[in-house]
């Protein structure tokens, strides 16, 4: 919105796909389906075909951007902020289901804008987006877009501020209370309600508060306290550093959820972490081991939730919840005193 | 022609011909007193034309002499098809005169194909048969459903120019819509035999029973069952869903014109299966206006012949007679019977594995390792003395036990589930008074049952089914890794790490893999559950079967039985089969060396030797050096774990909430099934029961469609997934409610993500 916003575009003529949801792949996106492996990308002709058939309001561009690199609070500390490849190639693989029999989007008047971003080097990306919406975007100039590119990371970093804020006071709360509360680790995709299936949300309805790594606060006494030991014993190079656990530290997302469970390892209160992943997922396979391995040894219960796809698996769910609540009832407050000890005192957390 | 297949034929020769000195065809000129006294003008009468049509559950036979049906008779086979097929050829040699030589056999029927050759019967395709019977006795038939024990066919007769035309349809993929269908789930509901084939359709109210599949048929009625619903009315339902199945998927867009045959045993044995069709025919050609024979009744137009079990042999006759004669001569028994007593076995070890037992070694040192008496209980303390109850309250039975203080087990009992959570528990607290019990310190449940009753019977713990069963395993093994519970209908697999159940498999969707499979195929052999794993340890080699989908599984054991494996080798292949449909296919789990090396085997079906046996073979192929032990009380599992937790609570020195054996005697309940109990939340409507239990202090429903007045609690059954527990909308708001409280508490990023991103944040402040 930040972006669009400022090229001036009124709020009120930019419309998101809703989120994913069964009803939305069958009545958009059935036949139109193209070969991925990946559920989350499958997902997206049912959102292309909820923007090209299903608005009220006729749109002009379909903006779906092929990301390449992502913006990460660990850039700088690893190899590269890389997206999943089939993340990155999506726009074109689904668009080929729009484009087989008809050209669908030319028959509804849309302009289908898939520039190819690297948003994880901000330089780049006025050149690339203007370069993207040169043609569909009549009259724009660099200057324009290069401001308007800087308003979208405004926007961003504001918005990944109020939350990790937020989550700070979350786990200052815990500290204070001596209660638990879980830490998610999963890709950003798990939030939408039709991937992820809003499982962590059956786990807060039984008093526990959820945090997801992506939003982890990282400021830094907190992460002085969490990982200074490390940094100064030299196995790491700054509090972002994961190459202790995770040397090939290229994909984004894979990094940050190894920097999770290194996070939840330390944080006393985060009794529990609870790992999502989608249907034979290639980049979260090889995370498994570790990301297990790294939070068991602190004393942490750890579950996973494996294989989703298209279908809540309501009655496993829920008692995987069950089971997870009544271990979590019975070894949290345990756990919490067994991670105080083994770290040094003085959180900043537990300082207020 | 394989070697096999020539050796069996020189040894059948020599078999054929004992007193023949030389070769040429016996009997063409051979003396007549060979031929069992016959006359020498007898041989020069057309010959007699039999047809034997071998099908999956039956063999029938007819002999046509003269144009006029002379002998018949059909049979169940119970899988030894080419056994009752020398019967009936015996019969008929001996009662009817049949002559090798002279007289000519034809052959129709699924299991028809390998011994048509052996007797010199010459093939013909059942639907070919049936429909050149229809043709023959019934010209007016425009339409003919045959319904068979495993495979269902329409025919359509279009009349042309010249003579008629048939379009057949056919399927045995699929058990929904066959006999198989109806007779499963009879059995399930313990109907017999002849009360089944007089109960109606007409008139009875129907309610949803898949029509898809057997399996999950059977599921359904079981639901039904439960929630009260008088097992007539399932019966008809059954049918209804047969005859929807066979119009749904064998019409193909085809309309069944009047007048229409039904054949086949379920057709012409269960009344309420014509009455089924009767109705839905009728109905539909009023729908679709179809003119009907003037002064005719529809009903009228709807037929079941007496004779329609034999129509595919008839059909044979039909069209046996218009064959060249030298076609299908019969050639007597005697390669039958050498198939049935040496070659079945020749063919079947060269294509099977070894059986479960690799020899009278490995069954002794298996036996020595896992099969122990049953353990006895601990002794009874006297009354005084206070003890901890824990029940499961499972799909298909609830069980309680009793554990001392210092949690040695006492006393188990269990009741079959008749659906109705609250008189289950009456049951189980009834005996667990009358073992002598009468101060109950603490209650924990599980199962399904754990949520609906712990207030209701006051329980101190609801323990879910997985801490419950790793409770149980840790108490005597404390170093498990892993454990493997195959219950009656779903399989568990709890992966421990930490003491704590850190992944776990759970399959209660799909048939395969759990035990009521194997006793379903245990019953049809008419073997007792009990004797199942000594008559699978006979068998010397088995045939191998597929894993996967159990209606799959079964169309396989048919196959196989059809390759003439033996009940017992069918047995033993299934307890083979069993861990990799648990492990594999229900748990996939490829990699077993990761989840651990001390396996756990629990549930009730490990009660059964013969799984257990391949279970442990399975695992020690896989992990060498597993260490694979039996719970010693596998049944009980549950129920011990709920007890143990039990005890754990009680170590926090609560009084228990339980309320006594007198109030849970005396509950008053009424259960209410109607439509406003129909579940709403999913296409599938489960027909639900709300039971209301009398209960001092409870809050009642006033929102509720069907009110509750303060002082009663409502318990709902009948639901097959955990979503119709809430009641409706109303409820959900008031659950809803509640959560929103909770979740503004305890916060989650997430929900504030959803909230913002993606959102017109700006734009929806600005409307």
């Amino acid at each position: 919105m930040g972006l669009f916003g400022a090229l001036g575009i009124d709020p009120r003529n930019v419309v998101f796909s809703s989120d994913t949801s069964e009803e939305q792949g069958r009545q958009f996106g059935k036949g139109r389906g193209t070969v991925d492996c990946c559920y989350p990308v499958k997902c997206i002709s049912g959102h292309y075909g909820e923007l090209v058939f299903g608005q009220k309001q006729k749109l002009d561009i379909l903006f779906s951007p092929m990301i390449y690199t992502l913006p990460s609070f660990m850039s700088g500390h690893v190899a590269r902020t890389l997206t999943c490849p089939r993340v990155m190639a999506a726009p074109e693989n689904i668009k080929a289901g729009f484009l087989k029999e008809a050209d669908v989007f030319a028959e509804a008047g849309i302009k289908y804008v898939t520039p190819f971003v690297s948003l994880d080097e901000p330089p780049l990306v006025p050149k690339q987006l203007f370069e993207g919406f040169q043609g569909v975007l009549p009259g724009l100039t660099r200057e324009e877009m290069a401001k308007a590119v800087g308003e979208g990371y405004q926007a961003l970093h504001a918005f990944n501020d109020r939350l990790r804020r937020k989550s700070r006071e979350v786990l200052e709360w815990c500290a204070r209370e001596d209660r638990a509360c879980l830490l998610v680790l999963a890709r950003p995709y798990h939030m939408d309600p039709g991937i992820g299936h809003e499982i962590e949300v059956d786990l807060q309805a039984y008093g526990y508060p959820i945090l997801w790594m992506q939003y982890f606060p990282t400021d830094p006494d907190l992460m002085d306290w969490a990982f200074g030991e490390d940094i100064r014993a030299g196995f790491i190079k700054s509090p972002f550093d994961i190459r202790d656990v995770w040397p090939s530290s290229y994909s984004s997302n894979t990094n940050e959820i190894l920097w999770g469970a290194k996070v939840a390892a330390r944080i006393p209160w985060i009794a529990c972490v609870v790992r999502l992943s989608s249907y034979e997922c290639g980049m979260d396979q090889p995370t498994y081991t570790p990301v297990q391995q790294i939070i068991e040894r602190s004393g942490t219960l750890f579950f996973s939730f494996q294989d989703l796809d298209s279908t809540k698996p309501a009655g496993s769910v829920k008692i995987r919840v069950e089971t997870i609540t009544h271990y979590l009832e019975k070894y949290a407050r345990e756990i919490i005193a067994r991670k105080k000890a083994a770290m040094a005192p003085g959180c900043p957390l537990a300082q207020r | 022609m394989t070697a096999d297949a020539e050796r069996m034929t020189e040894r059948s020769e020599r078999g054929l011909c004992p007193r023949n000195s030389g070769p040429g065809a016996p009997g063409a000129d051979g003396p007549a007193t060979r031929w069992g006294g016959l006359g020498e003008e007898r041989r020069s009468l057309p010959p007699r034309l039999v047809a034997v049509d071998v099908g999956s559950t039956t063999v029938k036979a007819v002999m046509v002499e003269d144009g006029k049906v002379g002998w018949q008779d059909y049979q169940r086979h119970n899988t030894r098809q080419a056994e009752k097929v020398v019967e009936f050829l015996g019969r008929m040699e001996s009662e009817a005169g049949l002559t090798p030589g002279r007289d000519r056999v034809f052959f129709t029927g699924s299991g028809a194909g390998f011994i048509a050759p052996l007797v010199g019967g010459k093939l013909i395709q059942e639907v070919v048969a049936v429909a050149a019977c229809v043709e023959r006795l019934h010209p007016d038939v425009r339409f003919v459903s045959e319904i068979g024990g495993e495979d269902m066919k329409t025919i359509f007769f279009t009349a042309t120019g010249t003579g008629k035309s048939k379009q057949v349809y056919m399927q045995s993929a699929c058990s929904g819509g066959t006999g198989t269908f109806i007779e499963k789930t009879a059995r399930k509901l313990q109907v017999p035999g002849e009360r089944l084939a007089e109960m109606p359709y007409a008139g009875m109210s129907l309610h949803k029973v898949s029509s898809k599949c057997g399996i999950f048929a059977e599921t359904d009625a079981n639901t039904l069952v439960k929630t009260g619903v008088p097992v007539e009315e399932i019966i008809a339902s059954l049918f209804e869903a047969v005859v929807y199945q066979n119009l749904a998927t064998l019409t193909k867009g085809n309309t069944p014109m009047p007048e229409v045959l039904l054949l086949g045993g379920p057709n012409l044995f269960f009344r309420g299966l014509q009455e089924a069709w009767r109705h839905h025919l009728a109905k539909l050609w009023a729908q679709r206006k179809i003119a009907l024979p003037e002064g005719r009744e529809p009903a009228s137009l709807i037929n079941v012949p007496a004779e329609a079990l034999y129509y595919a042999c008839l059909g044979c006759v039909e069209i046996g007679q218009n064959e060249k004669p030298e076609i299908g001569i019969y050639l007597g028994r005697d390669k039958l019977t050498w198939w049935v007593e040496q070659g079945q076995h020749e063919q079947k070890a060269k294509d099977g594995a070894r059986g479960l037992i690799a020899g009278e070694g490995d069954l002794a040192t298996f036996v020595s390792e896992y099969v122990r008496p049953a353990p006895s209980c601990a002794e009874r303390p006297s009354v005084a003395t206070s003890v901890l109850v824990g029940c499961d309250f499972g799909s298909t039975t609830a069980k309680a036990v009793v554990l001392s203080e210092d949690r040695e087990l006492l006393f188990s009992c269990y009741a079959l589930s008749k659906g109705n959570p609250i008189e289950d528990a009456q049951s189980l607290f009834r005996q667990v008074r009358e073992g002598g019990f009468a101060d109950v310190a603490g209650l924990a449940l599980t199962g399904y049952g754990k949520d609906l009753l712990k207030d209701v019977l006051g329980a101190d713990v609801g323990v879910v089914e997985t801490v419950a069963h790793a409770t149980a395993a840790l108490h005597f093994y404390p170093d498990a890794d892993v454990i493997c519970d195959v219950g009656g209908t779903d399989v568990k697999i709890m992966i421990l790490r930490q003491g704590t159940v850190a992944d776990f498999r759970l399959n209660s969707q799909c048939s395969s893999g759990n035990g009521a499979f194997l006793q379903g195929v245990a019953e049809r052999y008419n073997i007792p559950l009990e004797a199942y794993a000594d008559r699978a340890f006979e068998a010397k080699a088995m045939p191998s079967l597929t894993m996967g989908c159990g209606v799959f599984l079964q169309s396989d054991i048919v196959n196989q039985q059809r390759k003439g494996w033996s009940a017992e080798e069918i047995m033993a292949a299934l307890a083979a089969v069993l861990p990799v449909n648990v492990w594999i296919y229900a748990g996939q789990l490829q990699n077993l060396r990761s989840v651990g090396r001390k396996f756990v085997l629990q549930g009730g079906t490990h009660r059964n030797m013969a799984v257990v046996k391949a279970q442990v073979d399975f695992i020690r192929g896989k992990v060498p050096d597993a260490e694979v032990v039996l719970h010693p009380y596998s049944g009980e599992a549950g129920a011990i774990g709920a007890a143990l937790c039990a005890a754990e609570w009680r170590k926090g020195g609560g009084a228990s909430r339980f309320r006594g054996f007198d109030t849970i005697a005396a509950l008053t309940y009424t259960s209410t099934t109607r439509a406003e109990t129909v579940c709403k939340w999913c296409p599938i409507n489960c027909t639900r029961t709300f039971i209301d239990v009398q209960l001092p202090g409870a809050k009642g429903r006033s929102w509720s469609k069907v009110p509750l007045a303060e002082g009663w609690e409502r318990v709902i059954s009948g639901n097959s997934c955990p979503k119709g527990l809430v009641e409706d909308v109303n409820e959900m708001r008031v659950v809803k409610a509640k959560l929103e409280e909770v979740k503004r508490e305890y916060p989650n990023v997430a929900e504030m993500v959803r909230k913002d991103a993606f959102r017109r944040v700006s734009a929806a402040v600005a409307r």
